[in-house]
């Protein structure tokens, strides 16, 4: 007995010698099974480093400045839209646009024109799974605006108004050749909804670091791109975009490691 | 993602409903009244208070506010040695009514000079929730002119000097008046 022990733990493990008399004592199917499944783990790692990313411009339109114009009377604007992309993770990107807005306020009512320019990259965030080609993104443009701007009306305050509330009073004054320059903080997202075409949405916090002033006894109310100035040159936009991607080429994705 | 979409959604319409949040600060030098002090005839350099003193603006039935603190009658009336008066910004002249003792019942003991300030004027920006200010330019050859009610009585204000022309903030006394 001792010695055929001492055999069997040399030649084989415990475990196998066990397994082995389970074997014995089981339907032929099992080993069969193990097969498989060895088989299937194969299969997809050979599939991953097949995922291609393809690369192109894409191109569209700001849907909100757009549709503004049907039911503000007091804007008229549009936005192309575009980026292109670069690497896996970087988008160069762009917006061209031209806006023309009058704006209320409670004691003046300016009219702005003009076109502007926004230059930058976008960075991909999220780790698509398979082929989609979704976008949240982080990034930052250079926007620049030249435009005119003209009061069309305005009403003088008088914190003691003896004399009677002045009402509005007209001037017409056209304040041309402005210009603006400001940086641009975009956190965005782009969705693939059929094929080629994307809907996006993105935010914008925006700090001026240029701004033409229109005279001493005036300012810049309105800037088209960075839209209306705060007080401490900050300022906020958004947009929400179809575009469509045209592909150029495609890339093989490396396998992570 | 559905998620962030709906997230930012709600981002933007909070941006959007921050635009009509400014007000014009009542700390923000706006459109100024003109500054007038009183001083003692006798003793120039010695500031007089008035003794309820109502200034009535041309065509006003109203007194101006120079005692805001106050209520009913007593507010239209300064005990004080300083007053501001606010000028018209649509037009280039303003006639105001300086009545001394007002109310006595002595009409006798009640003066009442007539003084019409002239001056240019001009908007100034101030903001986007301000608005513009109207700043005044006193005329320097005729800056007012003065009567008293009635013509043959004299002049309670016996002489206002100028010390500002440019009218363009509170903080200074425009008009001094000796009496």
């Amino acid at each position: 007995m001792s010695l055929l022990l001492a055999q069997a733990q040399d030649t084989i493990p415990n475990n196998t010698s066990l397994e082995r008399t389970k074997k014995v004592g089981e339907i032929p199917e099992v080993p069969k099974l193990v097969k498989k499944k060895t088989a299937t783990v194969t299969k997809t790692d050979t599939i991953v480093p097949v995922k291609k990313d393809r690369y192109g411009l894409r191109v569209g339109v700001d849907l909100y400045k757009l549709t503004r114009g049907l039911y503000d009377e007091n804007y008229k604007g549009i936005e192309l839209v575009g980026d292109y992309r670069l690497t896996k993770k970087y988008y160069a990107a762009a917006e061209l646009g031209s806006e023309n807005k009058t704006t209320e306020d409670d004691r003046l009512n300016t009219t702005t024109k003009g076109t502007y320019i926004k230059v930058g990259f976008d960075y991909n965030a999220y780790e698509n799974w398979l082929d989609m080609e979704n976008i949240i993104s982080i990034g930052l443009r250079g926007g620049f605006s030249t435009f005119s701007q003209e009061l069309n009306s305005y009403k003088t305050y008088n914190a003691n108004p003896y004399w009677g509330e002045m009402p509005w009073k007209t001037s017409g004054e056209k304040f041309s050749g402005l210009t603006a320059s400001w940086l641009e903080v975009v956190a965005g997202v782009k969705v693939k909804v059929i094929n080629n075409v994307f809907v996006g949405f993105s935010l914008r916090m925006n700090v001026l670091i240029t701004d033409k002033k229109p005279s001493d006894n005036f300012e810049n109310l309105y800037i088209p791109g960075f839209n209306r100035t705060y007080a401490g040159n900050f300022g906020a936009g958004f947009n929400y975009t179809v575009t469509y991607f045209v592909p150029l080429y495609k890339k093989t994705v490396k396998p992570k490691k | 993602m559905k998620k962030i979409l709906l997230f930012l959604m709600i981002a933007i319409f909070s941006f959007s409903s921050c635009e009509k949040d400014d007000i014009c600060d009542a700390n923000t030098p706006t459109t100024p009244r003109l500054v007038m002090e009183f001083y003692d005839i006798s003793n120039p350099s010695i500031l007089k208070n008035v003794t309820n003193l109502k200034v009535i603006g041309d065509g006003m039935t109203e007194g101006i506010v120079l005692n805001p603190t106050a209520s009913g009658e007593s507010q239209y009336l300064s005990n004080d040695s300083k007053i501001s008066i606010p000028l018209k910004t649509d037009t280039e002249t303003t006639k105001f009514r300086f009545i001394l003792n007002s109310g006595n019942p002595n009409p006798t003991l009640i003066d009442i000079d007539e003084v019409t300030f002239n001056y240019t004027h001009n908007d100034v920006f101030v903001s986007r929730a301000c608005g513009f200010k109207t700043l005044f330019t006193l005329d320097p050859l005729n800056p007012y002119t003065q009567t008293t009610i009635p013509a043959t009585k004299l002049k309670w204000m016996q002489f206002i000097s100028v010390e500002k022309s440019n009218i363009d903030n509170e903080n200074e006394t425009h008009i001094k008046v000796f009496f």
